[in-house]
Formats: structure tokens, C-alpha cells, sequence
């Protein structure tokens, strides 16, 4: 029996979020979920996720910060992660952390519909 | 075709020349001739073209009337009629002509409205005083119904060729812009550039031709004007970066967010790569 591909999104936004667990579930994954970086960590680390779907503005720790501990694992080095943000990547700041950390796509949320996330994520874990 | 006749009449020498006209004037040439010392000949001759009218429309016939000489004035009686290839007349009609010497004109006969499409043909025939023999000539002409003004048989003939040309126009559009599309998105290959900024001319190579798709080649334009970005406007690919390359990546991504008047997406280069590269 083929293993379920274990999906973890870590948004604060509890609509968002509650949509991608429902539209990932629907498509065969297993999500798991985090409302913050801190949490999304802490699971991403015990968890080892297929794919980390991270939103980059959070209270308690945001998403660069979340994405940089992630990746000083031997594990996180190489964990997917797509980052799904508001924040538009026109600071330097922005895309050195992002050129430093590599996710494998920084989506912008108004761009994407939640189906094209879902797909986009099926496509990369070649479902 | 030869027909022969004889005249009782030695004043007279007569000839018959008709014409046919299609839509233009086609000749069909006739001529009867008589003499009285030997026996006259018709010859008939086309030009191999086809006369096609619409059912309703009018078929002239050019109708030439010769050498009937002695200066003295004869009635000829002109009949026309229009047959099928079966032989069922359709149409016929007749008119009497004083001729003199020589006279031309051109009769035009309508094509019944209710006349099914095919092969007819148009028989006239001349009788005049003394006569022994009636000469007669005819040719073919089709009959062919009409579609928005064309013959049916050339709607669907210049139809065909238009739709046929309309199909391969399209078919070629069509190819065309997919290898456009598909070598914009083939990504350049950058592997001569030392690691630590590879990723970066892979950034502003792949959101140039993301762009590209989008916005055509303003994507180009935008990215040329770029402090520090050397790009080869032709086809996009980053030759040189004199600047942080962040920088230049947040300008780049921050002009194009100007031109779309929304925020841009972007992806990173995976480390394996099941996809070609432009070299």
C-alpha cells in the first residue's frame, strides 16, 4: 500500500489554513497543521514532512526565522518547503534569505488559488 | 458538328452564325451556308468552356445572320428551345427577323426558376421562304443553383480551399507560438557561473522568461533597464551582474510588479533538473 505524502502547512491565518488541510486531504495527502514558525518546527523537525508549506509574516517566530532552523538540520538542509506569502519579495533583504535558505517557490497568495497550490504541490511530489 | 442544307433560292447565300454567352461571352460559332451550286456546311467550334447559369437567370445567345445577299428582304423565323439530356424540352420560343444581307443580335432566354441542375442544351434553328432543309446548331450549357452568389460546385470548391487555408493558417499560428512559448521557458544554462551566484542568474533568468510569457518582450525592455543587469535582449539570458544581485532582483521584481500592478511569484532551480537547458 502506497504511503500517504505528509504535508505541513504552517499559517496563522486559521481560514487559510483550514482550507489548504481541507483541499490537501481531499487530494489523497496528510496534512499536518501549525499556526505559527515556532510550532511549525517543532513538527517539522519530529514530523519530517514531504513538503512544508510556510507563510512568512507570524507571531512568536516568522517564517524566514522558521525556515533558517529548519535548514540548520541535517533533515531540514534538503526538506522542501514552499513559501506562500503576502509579502511582496522586493527588498534585498528578502531575496538573500530566500537565495541563503532556497525554498523551492515563493508564491504570492493573491496569485494563487488554493487548487493551483494544491496541484503545484501534487507536481513537485510527482503524485 | 456539320449540318448541310440546300436553298431553293439561287439569289441567295446564307449563312447562320450563332453564339453562345455565358455569364461573359463564350463563342460558340455556327455557320450555315448555302449556295446554289452545292451544298452548304455548318461547322461549330468552342472555345472548351463550359457555360453554367443559375436556374432563373438568362442564357444570351449571340445570333448572326449572313450572306442572305440579293439586296431583297427575307423573313427568317429563329426558333429556340432548351432541352434536357433526356430530350424533354423545358423551353421554347421563336421570333421571325427580317434580314437583308447580314444582321446580329443577341437573344436572351430566362432559365425557368423551377429547372433541376444539370446538362442542357440550347438548340436554335433558322427557316426562311423556300428553304428546303431547316438549319439547326445547338451547344451544352449547365445548369447550376447558386450559393451567395457562387455556382454550387465553385462555393464549394473556393470554400473548401479558404477553409482548408483558414486550417493550416491556424495550424501554423498555432505551432508557432507554442515553440515560441516553449523557448522562452526552456531555462538558460548557467553552470560556467561560480556556485555562490549561480542561483542568483537563475532567479533573474527564469522570472525574465516567466515575465515574458506574461508581458511579451517588455519583460526584456524592463529587465535591459535594470542598474547592473546585463541581459541579451534578444533572448534574455543574463550575462553579467554588476551589482548585489539581491538588489537587482528586488528592482527587477519590483519594476515587474509596476507593470502587472500585482505582486510576482517566483521559483528556485531544483539541484537535480529533469528538464534542458539552453547552453
Amino acid at each position: 500500500m502506497k504511503t500517504q505524502k505528509t504535508v505541513l502547512i504552517v499559517e496563522d491565518e486559521k481560514s487559510l489554513r483550514d482550507a489548504l488541510t481541507d483541499t490537501l486531504r481531499l487530494k489523497g495527502f496528510l496534512p499536518l497543521e501549525a499556526k505559527n514558525g515556532l510550532e511549525g518546527v517543532r513538527i517539522a523537525l519530529s514530523k519530517h514532512p514531504d513538503m512544508i508549506l510556510l507563510d512568512l509574516i507570524m507571531p512568536e517566530m516568522d517564517g524566514m526565522t522558521a525556515l533558517k532552523k529548519i535548514r540548520e538540520d541535517s533533515w531540514g538542509a534538503h526538506a522542501p518547503v514552499i513559501i506562500l506569502t503576502n509579502v511582496s519579495a522586493t527588498s534585498e533583504k528578502i531575496v538573500e534569505d530566500m537565495v541563503t535558505h532556497k525554498p523551492i517557490n515563493y508564491l504570492i497568495k493573491s496569485d494563487w488559488k488554493i487548487h493551483d497550490v494544491v496541484d503545484k504541490i501534487s507536481g513537485l511530489l510527482k503524485i | 458538328m456539320t449540318i448541310k442544307m440546300k436553298s431553293a433560292n439561287n439569289a441567295f447565300t446564307s449563312s447562320l452564325v450563332i453564339m453562345a454567352m455565358g455569364l461573359i461571352f463564350l463563342p460558340f460559332v455556327v455557320f450555315a451556308q448555302s449556295d446554289v451550286t452545292k451544298n452548304a456546311q455548318v461547322d461549330t467550334s468552342n472555345a472548351g468552356v463550359v457555360v453554367k447559369v443559375a436556374p432563373g437567370e438568362l442564357l444570351p445567345i449571340s445570333v448572326k445572320l449572313s450572306n442572305f445577299g440579293g439586296g431583297n428582304r427575307v423573313d427568317v423565323l429563329v426558333a429556340y428551345s432548351i432541352v434536357t439530356s433526356a430530350g424533354q424540352e423545358i423551353y421554347s420560343s421563336s421570333e421571325t427577323v427580317a434580314v437583308e444581307t447580314t444582321d446580329n443580335f443577341v437573344k436572351t432566354i430566362q432559365i425557368p426558376f423551377g429547372t433541376a441542375p444539370g446538362i442542357y442544351t440550347a438548340k436554335t434553328s433558322i427557316t426562311y421562304n423556300g428553304q428546303l432543309v431547316p438549319a439547326t446548331t445547338q451547344f451544352s450549357f449547365t445548369v447550376e443553383r447558386k450559393i451567395f452568389g457562387l455556382f454550387q460546385s465553385d462555393f464549394f470548391l473556393y470554400g473548401g480551399i479558404t477553409l482548408f487555408a483558414s486550417i493550416c493558417v491556424v495550424f501554423l499560428g498555432y505551432v508557432l507560438v507554442r515553440r515560441r512559448h516553449k523557448t522562452r521557458f526552456v531555462p538558460f544554462d548557467y553552470s560556467n557561473i561560480p556556485r555562490a551566484e549561480r542561483t542568483f542568474y537563475e532567479i533573474l533568468s527564469d522570472t525574465i522568461a516567466q515575465m515574458r510569457g506574461r508581458v511579451g518582450d517588455d519583460a526584456l525592455t524592463i529587465a535591459s533597464r535594470i542598474n547592473g543587469l546585463k541581459i541579451d535582449t534578444e533572448t534574455g539570458r543574463i550575462l553579467d551582474l554588476n551589482e548585489s544581485p539581491a538588489k537587482i532582483i528586488a528592482t527587477l521584481v519590483s519594476e515587474y510588479e509596476k507593470l502587472l500592478g500585482k505582486k510576482v511569484s517566483f521559483s528556485f532551480r531544483s539541484e537535480k533538473t529533469d528538464y534542458k537547458l539552453i547552453k
